[in-house]
């Protein structure tokens, strides 16, 4: 028979008391200081994808790789990656969330059939001459469209904040490094770029966003809901070009994460002309439209007269 | 200046709608699909404006009357990098220009291409291409 004396009990209890504590301690604790190597491994797309079928939700993912990366590091200044410079999103597959989505086929996200219907629909009246996006009353984008509009965008890292920025609608996406946690759940409410937290993995910047607004990927594509959320890993792939891979999870809409990747080009600007500038949508009443009684998109009152237009940008 | 020259089928507008973005902000389903107008006249006012800018541009028909054309195109950022400056197209300057018309008749159309009366190209879905 095995005898337990007293004194090993209580070290036992000792011991895995402060085992706890330092658990949980380290589950909202800032990284630990850069820089090194990316600790998280490389991955073939359809290991990404698989990655993300892998876990149950963003969050769950998200803390996956902060457990591959050891926790992350925090930058210090000396460690800031170079992503300057003004970049643009390929347009050549016109507006498909996912870049591979084949041409003249579907959008490559596995939806449920509530979402899957709506797809078809929307694709079908299309067809039909019937459109109309929900963005055409000047609100912003939201995440994760965010990441599709074809406008400037701008990569600002600092050790505690990174921004990412779209000229359009002057959308600026925080992301917080400096290892605070999301909002508590019950002050959580939806916003159109949610809340972002991240950390760094060598040269890669790990993101988790919550906190979002319902829309659509783009148009021709799908809807999201409210209760989505994306873990996204930010990565200079070459000296021109930004990467992006992408997961989104959204239960009522997405019967598994959809994994995508996004692309960034670093555009020429020899001359130094390229500049963002504040986007003012509502402007030019020229470009106001309505929605009409049969769900497509008119002008609301087109007026090249005297008093057309804006008084703004007349050369 | 001079008139509305003609009324085409294009498989160019085509290509347009399903290679590059359309009119990021609104849809474009007001615009016919396929058809373009071009016409030649001289530029009333440029709207250059976020999210799309409008160039007027009047035109004036065989009965010497004339009629003002609305193109629209992205804002001017997008036209910089198409090569588009704000000093490319002052009050007067005279040019042919190529879009696709409204649906309904009104005198407006997405620009889908021009060329000025000294030979400069004006083509604003350029500025989506990543070079």
């Amino acid at each position: 028979m095995i005898r337990i004396s007293t004194k090993t009990v209580a070290a036992t209890v000792v011991l895995l008391s402060l085992t706890m504590m330092l658990s949980a301690c380290n589950a909202s604790a800032p990284p630990t200081a850069g820089p090194s190597a990316a600790r998280i491994t490389e991955r073939t797309k359809e290991q990404k994808a698989e990655l993300g079928r892998q876990h149950k939700t963003a969050a769950d993912l998200y803390q996956a790789l902060r457990d591959e990366a050891k926790g992350g590091q925090h930058l210090s200044p000396a460690d800031v990656p170079n992503w300057s410079g003004v970049y643009s999103r390929p347009a050549d597959k016109g507006f498909t969330f996912d870049p591979d989505q084949p041409d003249g086929g579907l959008p490559t996200a596995k939806l449920t059939p509530e979402y899957q219907k709506k797809l078809l629909k929307r694709i079908d009246d299309v067809k039909h001459g019937i459109e109309w996006d929900p963005i055409s009353t000047c609100s912003p984008p939201g995440m994760p469209r965010w990441l599709t509009e074809p406008f400037l965008r701008e990569f600002i890292v600092t050790p505690d904040q990174t921004w990412l920025i779209n000229e359009m609608v002057n959308d600026v996406r925080r992301v917080y490094t400096d290892g605070r946690q999301h909002v508590p759940d019950e002050d959580r409410l939806p916003i159109p770029d949610g809340d972002s937290i991240g950390f760094w993995d060598g040269p890669q910047l790990v993101v988790h966003t919550n906190q979002l607004q319902a829309g659509i990927y783009q148009r021709s594509n799908p809807d999201y809901t409210n209760q989505v959320e994306t873990v996204e890993i930010w990565k200079k792939m070459d000296p021109r070009t930004m990467g992006v891979d992408v997961w989104v999870y959204d239960p009522p809409a997405l019967v598994e994460p959809w994994y995508v990747k996004q692309t960034y080009v670093k555009l020429d600007d020899p001359d130094k002309n390229l500049r963002i500038r504040y986007w003012n949508c509502g402007e030019n009443p020229n470009n106001s439209v309505v929605q009409t009684k049969d769900g497509t998109t008119q002008f609301r009152n087109l007026n090249f007269g005297e008093k057309s237009g804006a008084e703004k940008g007349k050369p | 200046m001079k008139r509305v020259l003609f009324i085409t089928l294009m498989g160019l507008g085509a290509l347009i709608i399903t290679v590059v973005p359309g009119l990021a902000h609104h849809s474009a389903a007001m615009f016919e699909p396929t058809k373009t107008i071009t016409v030649e006249g001289v530029v009333k006012e440029w709207q250059l404006t976020n999210p799309h800018s409008w160039l007027l541009v009047e035109v004036t028909g065989k009965d010497g009357k004339t009629v003002v054309w609305g193109f629209e195109a992205e804002g001017p950022s997008t036209l910089l990098r198409a090569g588009i400056k704000p000093s490319d197209l002052k009050v007067g300057t005279k040019l042919t220009i190529t879009g696709r018309p409204m649906k309904d008749g009104q005198k407006a159309a997405i620009w889908v291409s021009a060329v000025r009366a000294d030979g400069k190209k004006l083509d604003p879905a350029a500025g989506f291409a990543t070079k």
